[in-house]
C-alpha cells in the first residue's frame, strides 16, 4: 500500500461507512420492506445528482440527464470553493470558521457590481469575480489582521465576523439601501437583478443550471494544487502550517506566508458567493440560505486537506445534495445527505481506527508502522 | 432610569445561563488539552433530548438528561480524541455536523418542523426580601440554573486553581507527560473533563428548551456553541473570565433588544441591522484593544502518546 493510497484511503472508507450507516438507518426506520426502500432511495439520490439514466434509457429528453448533472455541479462548485477556503488556511495553521461570511461579502460585491456597473460581458465577468474574491478576501483579512498584529485568535474573530457580516448584509443592506426595485416600482427580495452581461454562461443551454462556476471551481482546485506543491511560496506556506518556529529559522516569513493564506482562503469563499449569485440566483436573495461555508469546512477535513481531495469530496457531495431531495419521493427525509456527510467526517476521524484495521489485514505483508498523522496539523483551536 | 437597568439585568441574567455553562464546559475541555470545538452539537442534542424527555417526566429530571445526552456525545469525543487520538477539530466538527442533520431528522420526522411540543417549563424562584429592592431586585424571579451559573463559576476557579485535582487538570492540558511521570493516568484525566465539559454542554442546552422557550426548535442553540468559544477565548481560558465573557455578550444582547423596545425612533437613525451586529463588532474591538496575551494550554490539540517526547 503507497504513501498516498494510505493517505487517501480512510477518507473513501469513511464516505463508504456513513453510507452503509445511513442505508441502515433508513431501512430501520421503514415499518416495511425497509431495505428494499432504502435502496430504492439511494438510487433516486443517484440518479437525481448524475443524471436519470434509466429514464432517459426508456426514451426520456435529455432533461432528465442535464438537470441533475447541472445540480450536482453547481453545488459541487459551491462545496470546492469554500471547502478549498478552508483547506487554505488550515495549510498555513489557521482555522477558517469564517467562510460562511467571506462568501456572505463575496456574493454581496458580485451582486452589486453585476447590477450597478454597466461593462460588455467579457470585461463584466471577471470584475464581478474579482469584486467577490476582494471583498471575501478583505473580510478574512480582518481576521488575518488581528491575528499577526494583535494576537487576536482566528476562531474567534472569524466567528464574530461572520455574525457581524450576517447582520450588517441579511438584517440591513439587502433589505434597506440595496434592496432591489422591481419593474411595476414593488420592492422585491433581495438585491437587484444583475446584467445578463454579468451572468456565468450556461454550459449545457437553458435546461440545465450547470454553469461556468463549475470550469471555475475545477481551475481554482488545481490551481491551489499547484500554488502549494509547485512554487515557493506554497512550499513555504506549508512550512509555516507544520511549525512556525522551526520554517521563522529558515528565514520563511512566517507573518507574511500567514496573512497571504488567510487573504487567499477569503478571496476563494467569495468566489463562492459570487458563483451562486452570477450563475443561479442572479441576484443577492433575501438570505443565502444553505450554509456552504460551514460545509466548507467538513469538505476540507473529508478532502484530508488536499485542493485535488477537496475538489473529490465535493463533487461526490455535490451530487449527494442535489440528488437528495428526490429521496423525499420515497417519504425519505431530506438531511439524509447532510447526516451522511457528517458521519463520513466522524468515520474520518477516526483514522487511526482504519489504519489499524488495515495494518491487521496486511499482517502478513507487514507496512512501516504508520506515524500518527492527523487530517489537520492544527496547533490551537 | 433604575427601572431600566432593572430591567437590562433581568433579561441577562435570564439569557446568559446555556452561554456560561457551554462557555464553562469549554474551559474544563481544554484546560485538560481537548479542543471543545464540539459544543455546538453537544448543546443542541442536550436541549433535543431535554425538551423530548420533558414530555414525559418532570422537567427538572428532563434537563437532568439533557446533561446526560450532551455527555453521551462528549464520550463519542473522547473515544476519538483520547483513545484513538484523532483530531480533535475534525472530531468536534463532525459531532457538530451529525447533530444539527440527526437532530433535524428526528425533530421532523417525529413532531413535524415547528418543533416540539411546548413543556413546563423549569420554575423560577423568588429570592424574599430581595424583590423590592431597586436593582438588586432583578437578582429575583429566575430558574434555577441562574443562580448556578452565578456560583459555578467560582466553585470551578477555586477547583481549577486551588486543588491537586485542578493543578493535574491544568498540567494534562500544559505538560501531559510530566503528569504521566507523576504516576497519574492522563487518559482518565482527560476523560474526567471531556465528560464533565458535555454534561455543562448538555445543560447549556437543556437551559435553552426548559427556561429560555419552552420547546425545541429546529435552530437551537443558533450558534451560541461557537459563541461559548468565544467567550471561552475571550476569558483566556479560565472559569472566571469566561463567565463575565458570556455575561457581557448576553448583556449585549438584552441591551440590544432593549434599546430597540424603549425607543423606536432610534430604529430610523440606526438601521435594526446595525444594532444587531454591534454586540460583534464590540468584541472584536475589545479584543483588539487588550491584544491577547499567550494563554492558550500548550499542549492543546495535541493528541498524547506516552512513547513520545
Amino acid at each position: 500500500m503507497g504513501e498516498r493510497t494510505r493517505q487517501a484511503l480512510p477518507s473513501v472508507l469513511s464516505v463508504l461507512l456513513s453510507l452503509v450507516v445511513c442505508w441502515l438507518l433508513i431501512a430501520l426506520s421503514k415499518d416495511a420492506d425497509g431495505f428494499t426502500t432504502a435502496t430504492a432511495a439511494y438510487l433516486q439520490m443517484l440518479w437525481g445528482g448524475v443524471g436519470d439514466w434509466p429514464r432517459y434509457l426508456e426514451g426520456a429528453a435529455a432533461t432528465v440527464l442535464t438537470r441533475p448533472l447541472g445540480e450536482a455541479a453547481m453545488k459541487a462548485a459551491l462545496l470546492t470553493f469554500t471547502g478549498l477556503s478552508v483547506a487554505v488556511a488550515f495549510k498555513v495553521g489557521l482555522f477558517n470558521i469564517g467562510a460562511q461570511g467571506q462568501m456572505i461579502l463575496g456574493a454581496l460585491a458580485a451582486a452589486v457590481v453585476g447590477a450597478h456597473v454597466a461593462l460588455p460581458a467579457p470585461l463584466h465577468i471577471p470584475a464581478a469575480l474579482l469584486g467577490a474574491a476582494l471583498a471575501g478576501g478583505a473580510w478574512a483579512g480582518i481576521a488575518a489582521v488581528l491575528r499577526l498584529y494583535r494576537g487576536v485568535h482566528e476562531v474567534i474573530s472569524t466567528i464574530m465576523l461572520n455574525w457581524v457580516a450576517l447582520r450588517l448584509v441579511d438584517n440591513w443592506l439587502v433589505v434597506g439601501p440595496l434592496r432591489g426595485v422591481a419593474e411595476a416600482g414593488a420592492s422585491i427580495t433581495g438585491t437587484a437583478e444583475i446584467h445578463p452581461t454579468a451572468q456565468l454562461p450556461r454550459l449545457l443551454g437553458e435546461v440545465s443550471r450547470l454553469n461556468l462556476g463549475f470550469v471555475l471551481a475545477v481551475l481554482a482546485a488545481v490551481a491551489v494544487w499547484a500554488w502549494l506543491t509547485r512554487t515557493r511560496s506554497g512550499f513555504e506556506t506549508r512550512a509555516v502550517g507544520l511549525g512556525d518556529e522551526a520554517a521563522r529559522a529558515a528565514g520563511i516569513p512566517v507573518a507574511r506566508r500567514a496573512g497571504f493564506a488567510m487573504t487567499l482562503a477569503g478571496a476563494l469563499a467569495g468566489l463562492a458567493g459570487a458563483v451562486l449569485v452570477l450563475g443561479t440566483e442572479g441576484r443577492y436573495p433575501g438570505t443565502l440560505g444553505a450554509p456552504y461555508g460551514f460545509d466548507g469546512i467538513a469538505i476540507a477535513l473529508i478532502g484530508n486537506n488536499h485542493p485535488l481531495g477537496v475538489g473529490a469530496a465535493a463533487l461526490f457531495f455535490g451530487v449527494l445534495r442535489a440528488g437528495g431531495t428526490r429521496m423525499q419521493l420515497l417519504d425519505v427525509h431530506k438531511s439524509f445527505p447532510e447526516l451522511i456527510q457528517g458521519l463520513a467526517l466522524l468515520f474520518v476521524a477516526g483514522r487511526l481506527i482504519w489504519l489499524a484495521v488495515l495494518r491487521k489485514r496486511n499482517a502478513t505483508a507487514p507496512v512501516p508502522a504508520a506515524p500518527p498523522a492527523p487530517a489537520a496539523q492544527v496547533p490551537h483551536a | 432610569m433604575l427601572e431600566i437597568i432593572h430591567r437590562l439585568l433581568f433579561a441577562t441574567l435570564d439569557a446568559a445561563p446555556a452561554l456560561v455553562f457551554a462557555a464553562l464546559g469549554a474551559v474544563l475541555s481544554e484546560r485538560a488539552g481537548v479542543v471543545a470545538v464540539g459544543m455546538e452539537g453537544m448543546m443542541r442534542t442536550g436541549a433535543f433530548c431535554a425538551a423530548v424527555a420533558a414530555l414525559v417526566m418532570p422537567t427538572p429530571l428532563a434537563v437532568g438528561m439533557g446533561m446526560l445526552a450532551g455527555a453521551a456525545l462528549a464520550a463519542v469525543h473522547g473515544f476519538l480524541c483520547i483513545r484513538w487520538r484523532s483530531d480533535q477539530v475534525v472530531s468536534g466538527i463532525a459531532l457538530n455536523l451529525v447533530a444539527l442533520a440527526g437532530g433535524t431528522f428526528l425533530l421532523e420526522t417525529h413532531f413535524g418542523p415547528n418543533g416540539t411540543p411546548p413543556i413546563q417549563q423549569l420554575g423560577t424562584w423568588e429570592l424574599p426580601g430581595l424583590s423590592s429592592v431597586p436593582v438588586l431586585g432583578a437578582l429575583s424571579g429566575h430558574a434555577a440554573p441562574t443562580y448556578l451559573a452565578l456560583v459555578l463559576p467560582l466553585l470551578l476557579q477555586a477547583m481549577l486553581t486551588r486543588t491537586p485535582l485542578g493543578l493535574r487538570l491544568r498540567a494534562v492540558g500544559d505538560k501531559p507527560h510530566a503528569v504521566a511521570t507523576l504516576g497519574l493516568s492522563v487518559p482518565a484525566l482527560r476523560w474526567g473533563a471531556v465528560l464533565g465539559s458535555g454534561l455543562l454542554a448538555g445543560l447549556g442546552g437543556a437551559v435553552l428548551s426548559t427556561t429560555v422557550l419552552d420547546r425545541f426548535e429546529q435552530h437551537t442553540p443558533a450558534g451560541l456553541g461557537f459563541m461559548a468559544l468565544a467567550a471561552m477565548v475571550f476569558g483566556r481560558w479560565t472559569p472566571m473570565g469566561a463567565f463575565l465573557a458570556a455575561a457581557f455578550f448576553a448583556f449585549g444582547n438584552a441591551l440590544r433588544i432593549g434599546l430597540a423596545s424603549s425607543s423606536p425612533a432610534l430604529l430610523d437613525l440606526v438601521p435594526q441591522g446595525v444594532l444587531l451586529a454591534l454586540p460583534y463588532v464590540l468584541t472584536l474591538l475589545v479584543l483588539t484593544l487588550q491584544g491577547q496575551r499567550n494563554s492558550t494550554p500548550a499542549a492543546l490539540g495535541v493528541p498524547y502518546e506516552q512513547e513520545s517526547r
